[in-house]
């Protein structure tokens, strides 16, 4: 999910960090002085979960947890996931500084989309199975849109689209599934000692 | 005022709680599971062996880093071969040309890393020290190394002497840098982790300050 420095191309290296720049600046306009404390510990949660690592075939893939950053947050998902990505990039030396935009564009971006796709779930008092189903979806399919969207950052580079998207879809299926699990029981856990955070409350509040 | 802020610090603690859950799981997963290999960052390490590079790739947990393409690239940039690491993440290749030269590896999914090796190593450790010689009067006595060995030389010039030295280093720090090699690279070390979400804790921390600056002193006046 990572992608390193001096891989990809000048240009879509500014195009990523530009629209990283617009994502975080909207995520920081919906933000309020008791939503910080939540963001920040989502923001921990992610930046802990790229260490848990799920071995399968030439290279292990690991945790994202963009989908329940997504599920919460909504386009705060953008701050959180930047602030993440940039401790990972000094501290861990995982994907890099010039690759900052491009990384945060393509871990943040699905968790908003599937926000915008699944978020109605969080936000009506809707029944149980619903909110598994939906919980689930977004763990799963940010996972999936995320791994698209790294191919798709190759693909402009020069890789060949097809190949490189076979390489991470396959290699994240397993996380897909784990993740999908993590946040339905997140969010079901949530529902149970805190309903007001799936209420919208502290959720993206403007559609 | 005091009362909306002790709602505003109250519903701060409470999502607090149940989210330090989430967080807290993910860090006891991240003990259980931190043996296994990493896939974030890959590394290669590359050392010259008399006219050989070896190279050892491997991801950021220290696993090898198996059917990776290495490419090697001289000081222009222009690549001049192309391998693929084996079962152990390693890759040997003969010296194409004596200047500096870059070996890059590329892994699936956006993951890369260069190792350069400057020219003035590949030069120092001639292919072939007997022909590297180039006083004829000494060339009989330097035939081989075994032959060269037995004979109790005095009065060897300069450059003998160096591709001498330089062959007893390259055999006896071989095996030295062959292990530096497994002992670079591992994983995040905890004091990482917890400085980074040290580092979070305090931008929540100052962001706080800031957006409650004006609530919690008024304007006097």
């Amino acid at each position: 999910m990572h992608i390193s420095e001096g891989v990809l191309s000048p240009v879509i290296l500014v195009s990523g960090a530009a629209l990283t720049v617009a994502g975080t600046a909207i995520g920081l306009k919906h933000i309020d002085a008791e939503e910080i404390p939540s963001v920040g510990i989502l923001s921990a949660a992610f930046f802990v979960a790229s260490l848990i690592h799920v071995p399968v075939g030439p290279v292990s893939a690991h945790l994202v947890l963009n989908g329940l950053l997504g599920f919460i947050l909504g386009w705060k998902a953008f701050p959180a996931i930047l602030v993440g990505l940039a401790l990972q990039g000094l501290l861990f030396q995982y994907g890099g500084i010039t690759s900052l935009g491009v990384n945060t564009f393509n871990m943040a971006m699905p968790a908003v989309a599937c926000y915008y796709l699944l978020g109605w779930a969080v936000k009506g008092r809707h029944k149980q199975a619903a909110l598994s189903v939906a919980a689930f979806g977004c763990g799963s399919l940010a996972v999936l849109m995320s791994g698209l969207l790294v191919a798709l950052s190759l693909t402009l580079t020069g890789d060949a689209f097809v190949p490189a998207a076979k390489v991470v879809v396959i290699s994240h299926l397993p996380i897909m599934l784990i993740e999908g699990t993590l946040t339905m029981a997140c969010a079901l856990y949530l529902r149970k000692v805190k309903p007001e955070l799936l209420d919208g409350r502290y959720a993206q509040r403007y559609l | 005022m005091d009362g909306m802020r002790n709602v505003i610090y109250n519903h701060g603690g409470v999502i607090q709680a149940s989210l330090v859950k989430v967080c807290g799981l993910s860090i006891l997963l991240w003990l259980v599971l931190s043996g296994t290999s990493s896939a974030h960052r890959v590394t290669i390490f590359a050392w010259v062996e008399g006219d050989t590079v070896h190279t050892q790739s491997k991801t950021g947990g220290g696993a090898p880093l198996k059917n990776a393409t290495v490419k090697v690239l001289d000081n222009q940039g222009k690549r001049l071969l192309t391998g693929r690491t084996d079962a152990k993440g390693a890759f040997s290749f003969q010296i194409p040309q004596k200047t500096d030269l870059t070996v890059v590896l590329d892994a699936s999914m956006g993951h890369r890393a260069e190792w350069a090796i400057p020219a003035q190593e590949l030069g120092k450790m001639p292919a072939n020290p007997s022909t590297s010689v180039e006083d004829p009067t000494r060339t009989e006595t330097l035939k081989g190394r075994e032959e060269f060995d037995k004979k109790v030389v005095i009065g060897m010039d300069r450059r003998e002497m160096e591709v001498l030295i330089n062959q007893i280093l390259d055999r006896k720090l071989t095996p030295v840098i062959r292990q530096l090699s497994e002992l670079t690279h591992s994983g995040p070390k905890t004091t990482e982790v917890v400085g980074g979400l040290g580092y979070i804790f305090g931008l929540v921390g100052i962001a706080l300050y800031i957006l409650n600056r004006k609530k919690n002193n008024p304007p006097s006046g």
